[in-house]
C-alpha cells in the first residue's frame, strides 16, 4: 500500500490503568502541567477518553491496542487464559504466540523502520517478526522490566534497637496495619503457606510454559482488594549497639545486622555520626573487615542501584537493590531501615536483542526495583511504594529517550504500570467501606493523586519530543475504579468464582463433615462455572473432561442461568449486580465472542465493581474515577488545540498509528483511523 | 562432643565477625540421623585445627537461627568463609561429602 506518512517518528506512551475521568479532575486543579502542554498542543476529545476493549483487563487491551482487533478476534481474552485441561483452572495468557492477529509494530519494523516494543504486556513477548528492525523488551507481566524472572530476594524492613538481645529473622510477614514492626512470637509471625515465589508463579519459567494456576475466589477473603492492601514483608531485627571489631568504623557509630537471602547473607551495618553528634545515615558493609560500604543511606532519600551477592536457592549472584532509611533517631536508639527485592544483573533472557540490556545497563543504569509492599500500611505508601515508582519512571523515560536519541528508534510502544499497580494496592481504599474502615479515604486519595503527579513528570520527559517531529499518543488500556461497594464474588480475574454461582445452585462444591463447602468442586453435580473476569462455561458432556450437561440442553440452560443472574441481588444492599449477559454468539456486540470467551459474557453492574475487569469500559465509581482508557496525541501529523467529538475505540490506535506513519494496517484490523484528528487529509 | 555451641549472639560473632571458615551443624538432640553426623564430624574437627572451624546450633535451644535460615529439617550443615554463606548439605552425609565441601570452602 501506497501512502504519505504524516510523520516519520511515533511514541506511544502507555500508562496502565490511566483513567481519562480522574485526569480531568487533576488537570482542572492544574497538578498535570504535562499532560496538559499535550493537550494543548496535540488532539483528544473534551472529556479525553478513549472507549476501551471489552474486557477491561490489561492483556486484552493492550493486544487491541496493538492489533486494532477487539479481544473475540486476536484471542486473548482475560488476564488468564482458559486451561484446555480444566474448567476450574487457569494458565498464562501474555504469550504472543496465543494471539491470532498482527501487531502493528511488525508492520512498522517489516516496512524498514527501526521498533521498540518496550514492556508491553499484550502480545508482545516473544518478538513475532525475524525483522532486524525490531526490538521487544519483555512484556510478559505487566509489573516492571525483568521482574518476573529477575527476583532474587523479597523486600524486607530492618529494626534495630539497643533493646531487641538477639538478631531475628521472619520471612514475608503479614503485618497489620499499625503494628510496629518487632518479632514478639516468632511462631505465630510465620504463616506456613507463605508464597515466596508470586512473580514466578504467576509469570516465572513453569507459568509461561503452561502450568495451570488454580486459584478459587470463594469469599471476601480471597478477592484481590483485600489480599493486595495487607502488605508482607521480611522482618529482621537486630541489636543496636557500640560498633566493635570493625576494620573502619567512624568514630561514634553503633552496629545492627542487615540480613538478606531469606537470612543466610548477613550485612553488618552502621548508623553514623554528623559533625554536630546527631545519628543522620546509615552505612551497610560486605563484613566489619571491609574498609568501604557497599552504601551509604542519608535521611528521606531512596537509594537505587545498590549491587550486592544475593543467594537464592544456593547460587550466589550479583543482584540490584534499592534502600531507604524509614526511621532513625539521632540519638542513636533506634533505627529502621526498608531494602528492596534483588533483581538479578546478569538477567537478558527478556531482551531482544540481548545486546540492548547491556547498553541500557551501561549507559542508563540497573534496573530500578520497584516496591510491592504499601497497601493499607500508609507510611510505606508514602515513604517507600510510592518513591520506588518515581525512580523507576525516571529511569524508564531515561531509557526510552537513550533509545530514540542514541540508538535511532523512530517507532517506540511503551507501557508504564504505576498507576496500575498503586491501583491494585491501595485504590478501593479511596473509599472507606466496612470491611476497612480502619483506614481513611482521604489519605488514600491523596495517594492516588500522588500517582497521577508522578505520571504526569513522566510525561514532563517527552515534552522535548513534540519539537523534534515526533508524533506522541498518550494512552491507557483501561482506568480504575474507587469501588462504591463491596463487590461481588463473581467477576473477578484470578480464578474461579464460587460464591454468586454456588448459591444460584449452578457450581456445587464438595462439603466438609460439617456441610461447608471446601476448595474442589463437585464435577458431578456442577452445571456451570464462572472463571476470570466476564466468562461462564457450561460443563458440557463431550466437551469438558467432567461434563454432565448434555448438548441439546445447553441453550435452555445458558437461558436459565441469564435469567436467574439478572435476578441475583446482592447480599449486602439487595440489589441487582449484575451488568449485563450475553451467549458466546450474541458476544460479538461487544467483541467478546469466540472459542476464548466462554458460554456467557456478562459484566457486573455499575456501583459493584472491582477496580477494573468486572465493568463495561463506561462504568464509573467513587471520587471520580472510571475504568475509561484514556487518549491525547500530539505532534507531528496531529491538528494542535483540537477537540473531537469522533468516539474514539481502543482498536482505531493501532490503524491511526499505520496511517501517520504511511504503512498498511495490521492483518486483522477492525478499527479505523482517527482521521479527524489528523493534521491533513487522508 | 568437641563441637562449640553456638546461639544467636556467638553465631555473630564468630561466623560473621571473625569471618573463620567453618561449618556449622543444626541438630537436634534426639534425631536420629544427627546422632550419626555430629560424631563423624568430631571426628573429622582435628584434622583441621586452625585452618577450618566445627561448631553446631541445637535447634531447639535456638529455634530462632534455625528459623532465620529458612531451614527444613535437621540435620543441616552449613559452610561459611569470609563471611558469607557457602552453601549446606542436608541429611544424611557421608564424610567425603563434607572434606569435598571443606575443600571446595578452603579453595574458593
Amino acid at each position: 500500500m501506497k501512502r504519505t506518512a504524516l510523520t516519520n517518528k511515533l511514541l506511544v506512551l502507555g500508562v496502565d490503568g490511566m483513567d481519562p475521568r480522574i485526569s480531568k479532575k487533576f488537570l482542572a486543579e492544574g497538578k498535570m502541567p504535562n499532560l496538559q502542554k499535550f493537550i494543548d498542543r496535540g488532539a483528544a476529545r473534551e472529556d479525553i477518553r478513549l472507549l476501551g476493549a471489552i474486557p477491561t483487563i490489561t492483556p486484552p487491551c493492550w493486544t487491541t491496542l496493538a492489533t486494532g482487533a477487539y479481544p473475540g478476534t486476536h484471542g486473548i481474552t482475560c488476564y488468564w487464559r482458559q486451561s484446555p485441561e480444566s474448567l476450574d483452572a487457569v494458565v498464562y495468557n501474555m504469550d504472543s504466540r496465543n494471539c491470532l492477529a498482527e501487531q502493528v509494530w511488525n508492520v512498522s519494523a517489516e516496512a524498514g523502520m527501526k521498533t521498540l516494543v518496550w514492556h508491553w504486556p499484550g502480545s508482545s513477548w516473544p518478538p513475532t517478526s525475524h525483522s532486524e528492525n525490531l526490538s521487544v523488551v519483555d512484556g510478559t507481566q505487566p509489573g516492571s522490566v525483568n521482574m518476573g524472572v529477575a527476583q532474587l530476594d523479597w523486600e524486607k524492613v530492618i529494626v534495630a534497637t539497643p533493646e531487641i538481645k538477639e538478631v531475628r529473622y521472619a520471612p514475608r510477614v503479614d503485618k497489620p496495619a499499625g503494628v510496629g514492626c518487632i518479632i514478639t512470637d516468632l511462631e505465630d509471625t510465620l504463616d506456613n503457606d507463605v508464597d515466596d515465589e508470586m512473580m514466578e508463579l504467576w509469570w516465572g519459567d513453569t507459568a509461561r510454559q503452561g502450568g495451570e494456576i488454580r486459584t478459587y475466589v470463594m469469599d471476601d477473603e480471597d478477592t484481590e482488594v483485600v489480599i493486595g492492601s495487607k502488605v508482607a514483608y521480611d522482618i529482621v531485627n537486630s541489636p543496636l549497639k557500640e560498633a566493635t571489631g570493625w576494620a573502619n568504623a567512624p568514630e561514634g557509630s553503633k552496629e545492627f545486622t542487615v540480613l538478606t537471602s531469606g537470612g543466610v547473607m548477613r550485612r553488618p551495618a552502621l548508623i553514623l555520626k554528623n559533625a554536630a553528634g546527631e545519628y543522620d545515615r546509615v552505612a551497610i558493609y560486605k563484613n566489619k573487615k571491609a574498609e568501604a560500604p557497599i552504601v551509604v543511606l542519608e535521611r528521606d532519600k531512596m537509594v537505587t542501584g545498590i549491587i550486592d551477592d544475593v543467594t537464592k536457592k544456593e547460587v550466589t549472584k550479583p543482584a540490584c537493590r534499592s534502600m531507604k532509611i524509614l526511621e532513625l533517631d539521632p540519638v542513636g536508639n533506634r533505627v529502621r531501615l526498608w531494602i528492596s527485592n534483588a533483581l538479578d544483573i546478569s538477567n537478558d533472557q527478556l531482551w531482544h536483542p540481548k545486546s540492548l540490556y547491556q547498553e541500557i545497563k551501561s549507559n542508563v543504569g540497573e534496573v530500578p526495583p520497584v516496591s510491592l509492599i504499601g497497601g493499607e500500611d500508609a507510611e510505606l505508601v508514602r515513604e517507600i511504594f510510592e518513591p520506588s515508582w518515581d525512580l523507576y519512571n525516571k529511569w524508564q523515560a531515561d531509557c526510552l529517550n537513550y533509545a530514540i536519541k542514541e540508538k535511532g528508534y523512530e517507532v517506540v510502544f511503551s507501557h508504564l504500570h504505576n498507576i496500575d499497580c498503586a491501583g491494585h494496592q491501595l485504590w478501593h481504599l479511596g473509599k472507606t467501606l466496612e470491611p476497612w474502615n480502619y483506614t481513611d479515604e482521604k489519605t488514600y486519595q491523596g495517594f492516588i493523586e500522588k500517582f497521577y503527579i508522578q505520571t504526569d513528570k513522566y510525561f514532563g520527559e517527552f515534552l522535548h519530543l513534540l519539537d523534534e517531529g515526533w508524533t506522541v499518543f498518550i494512552l491507557s488500556d483501561h482506568g480504575l475504579i474507587v469501588g462504591e461497594n463491596v463487590p461481588p464474588i463473581i467477576g473477578e480475574y484470578g480464578g474461579l468464582n464460587t460464591k454468586v454461582m454456588e448459591k444460584l445452585g449452578y457450581t456445587v462444591m464438595k462439603k466438609d463433615e460439617n456441610g461447608n463447602s471446601i476448595r474442589e468442586v463437585d464435577w458431578e453435580k456442577t452445571r456451570a462455572v464462572q472463571i476470570r473476569s466476564n466468562y461462564i462455561y457450561i460443563n458440557l458432556k463431550g466437551r469438558d473432561k467432567y461434563g454432565i450437561v448434555d448438548p441439546k440442553d445447553k441453550y435452555d440452560l445458558e437461558e436459565q442461568i441469564i435469567s436467574d443472574l439478572y435476578n441475583y441481588r446482592d447480599e449486602r444492599t439487595g440489589k441487582r449486580v449484575i451488568g449485563i449477559c450475553l451467549r458466546n454468539k450474541d458476544a460479538v456486540l461487544i467483541g467478546t465472542n469466540g472459542p476464548e470467551c466462554g458460554d456467557i459474557f456478562f459484566s457486573v453492574e455499575e456501583g459493584y465493581n472491582r477496580l477494573h475487569g468486572d465493568s463495561i469500559s463506561t462504568s464509573e465509581g467513587y471520587f471520580d474515577t472510571s475504568v475509561s482508557p484514556v487518549f491525547v496525541a500530539a505532534g507531528s501529523g496531529i491538528k494542535s488545540g483540537f477537540t473531537t467529538e469522533r468516539t474514539i475505540r481502543q482498536v482505531d490506535v493501532a490503524p491511526s498509528v499505520a496511517v501517520l506513519l504511511g504503512l498498511r494496517f495490521p492483518a486483522q484490523c477492525e478499527g479505523a483511523p482517527i482521521y479527524q484528528i489528523f493534521s491533513e487529509e487522508v | 562432643m568437641s563441637l562449640q555451641q553456638l546461639n544467636s549472639n556467638s553465631f555473630e560473632e564468630i561466623i560473621y565477625d571473625d569471618c573463620e571458615s567453618c561449618l556449622v551443624i543444626f541438630s537436634r538432640k534426639d534425631c536420629h540421623v544427627c546422632k550419626e553426623v555430629v560424631p563423624m564430624l568430631d571426628e573429622l574437627k582435628p584434622q583441621y585445627e586452625g585452618k577450618f572451624g566445627f561448631f553446631y546450633v541445637d535447634v531447639e535451644e535456638d529455634k530462632n537461627l534455625f528459623q532465620r535460615f529458612s531451614l527444613k529439617g535437621v540435620p543441616q550443615i552449613l559452610f561459611f568463609a569470609n563471611g558469607e554463606y557457602q552453601g549446606k548439605l542436608a541429611g544424611k552425609v557421608e564424610e567425603e561429602t563434607v572434606e569435598e565441601k571443606i575443600a571446595e570452602v578452603l579453595n574458593a
